[in-house]
């Protein structure tokens, strides 16, 4: 195969993988809460600071995991208690202090580690040879531990006890509660759950991007376009959501340059709100 | 006289500011029967909401196995033996039927067995998804749910509403049975001749109030139908 083919094939692969585990977080929260997070880019952030604190310890990159999901879980508590439990009823309340939470997460952030650039030296600078072509090992490793990470978790969604319930209560939250499923514990876990997905994207996406606390903006965008054309619905609905906005960015960026990928993606996020709003596969 | 199992006394509440149910008292005693009855939109359910925990109460207490439950929410009134059939959306239309009756129990279905014997028409469709049943088959469904729960009260809301006579004769059977292995029921229902036969006594609700309340043994339905201007 063409080795230029190829690389665009993985190029693909790559950003779709990556950009689905941060909807992903995005979408279940949603799905369950009602909840929009708009916050959760600022997770991403949060997680990618993770990984250069490491770094600047002197400690092993993975050692990044463990700290981002801990600062994760306690910021994620104090949200979800704080912010998002007293305005569940409120979608628009909430879209508004989340909103505010992501600003003041920024700011915090610019605070400690100011406005500039900050990377995140790659833990694997090798490359490998794919049908011919040459590819940064790194890439490929994130490409292969994203998708293993959406199948488990759409796997563990279908069969386990707690990813029934969890529709249970998104179908049917009246009924969830008095059939004995802790209605306010589960959304609480789902939220911290949410932001710790994004934060661990985070972490892996570190090395390949410059780390700044303005991040966060550019996944929250992305992701919300993934929703707009794959629909808030399914999880069908977000992988191929995933699927158009991701790949087509990636294939216009190849072809032209990365400011085309974008008007491109944007494009297609307008003509989905004009013409088919709720998206590829929309809620039943 | 032992207390009651549940009780509650002043209950007024409803959606928001608007009250919908004013001051309305009743009890149920272990092996015991309730009824509430009363035309569409006198507040039964909104009652059944408010002393399930869905609704908060805007005044009045309910007391049950001699606690308060203020405070408490749904899923902790649950755990701690009310078990609660609930008129609208009984069960949930995006799992099968077999995930709808496992979602909390474990794959052991024991404690089906006599019930699903006696409604085998969900044995059918244990695979089906649930939103794809007939109104009636969903209230079996959740009845089934409920009276395999071993909470020792039982609220149904409407339990009967578009069953068939034959399975509605089988639900008095099983909530016979439930009576005589000491739980207490406190059950909304319409269907007069259905209330009457489980009923040990009877509350009727006019515009959130009630009008009548006694013991179903010196009601007839003449006084009943009276009351609920039926």
């Amino acid at each position: 195969m063409d080795p230029i083919l190829t690389t665009n094939i993985l190029n693909v692969v790559y950003e779709v993988s990556t950009l689905a585990v941060v909807v992903l977080g995005l979408a279940v929260v949603f799905g369950l809460l009602g909840v929009m997070n708009l916050a959760h880019g600022e997770f991403v952030m949060i997680g990618a600071y993770c990984a250069f604190f490491v770094q600047t310890q002197n400690l092993p990159f993975l050692a990044a995991v463990p700290v981002a999901l801990l600062v994760c879980i306690v910021l994620g508590l104090a949200v979800e208690r704080i912010l998002v439990r007293p305005l569940y009823a409120r979608p628009f309340d909430t879209l508004l202090a989340t909103w505010g939470l992501s600003m003041l997460l920024r700011e915090g952030v610019e605070a400690v580690y100011g406005r500039g650039f900050k990377s995140v030296a790659v833990p694997l600078t090798d490359s490998i040879d794919v049908l011919g072509a040459d590819y940064p090992s790194y890439r490929l490793l994130l490409a292969a531990v994203s998708i293993a990470l959406v199948a488990g978790l759409v796997w563990w969604f279908v069969r386990s006890a707690t990813g029934r319930r969890i529709r249970a209560v998104v179908n049917n939250p009246e009924l969830a509660g008095s059939v004995g499923i802790p209605v306010t514990a589960l959304a609480r876990n789902t939220f911290v759950f949410g932001c710790c997905l994004a934060a661990l994207s985070g972490v892996l996406l570190a090395p390949l991007m410059p780390v700044q606390p303005m991040l966060g903006l550019d996944f929250i965008l992305k992701s919300f376009f993934v929703l707009v054309v794959g629909g808030l619905g399914s999880l069908v609905g977000l992988i191929s959501g995933s699927g158009v906005i991701g790949g087509v960015e990636s294939i216009v960026s190849a072809f032209f340059d990365r400011t085309y990928g974008y008007t491109t993606v944007l494009i297609i996020a307008i003509l989905f709100l004009w013409l088919r709003p709720n998206g590829l596969f929309p809620r039943t | 006289m032992s207390a009651p199992l549940f009780s509650f006394a002043g209950v007024t509440g409803g959606y928001g500011a608007t009250t919908v149910v004013r001051a309305v008292d009743g009890e149920v005693a272990a092996g015991e029967a309730c009824c509430v009855l009363g035309r569409n939109g006198v507040g039964k359910t909104t009652l059944m909401r408010l002393l399930t925990g869905h609704l908060p109460l805007q005044s009045g207490a309910v007391t049950f196995g001699g606690r308060p439950m203020d405070g408490l929410a749904p899923d902790e009134r649950h755990g701690l033996g009310l078990i609660y059939c609930p008129q609208d959306r009984p069960v949930f239309d995006n799992l099968s039927v077999r995930e709808n009756l496992t979602l909390m129990a474990s794959a052991d279905a024991d404690r089906y067995a006599p019930l699903l014997a006696a409604f085998p028409i969900l044995e059918d469709r244990m695979a089906q998804s649930a939103g794809t049943l007939s109104g009636g088959e969903r209230k079996i469904l959740s009845f089934v749910r409920g009276a395999a729960e071993t909470g020792r009260l039982l609220l149904l809301d409407e339990p009967s509403e578009g069953v068939q006579q034959e399975n509605v004769e089988r639900m008095a059977a099983f909530l016979h049975e439930a009576k005589a292995a000491g739980r207490a029921l406190l059950i909304v229902e319409q269907n007069l001749a259905f209330a009457l036969e489980i009923a040990d006594r009877v509350i009727v609700m006019d515009h959130g109030e009630v009008v009548l309340a006694g013991n179903a043994a010196d009601m007839t339905e003449a006084t009943l139908a009276a009351h609920m201007h039926v």
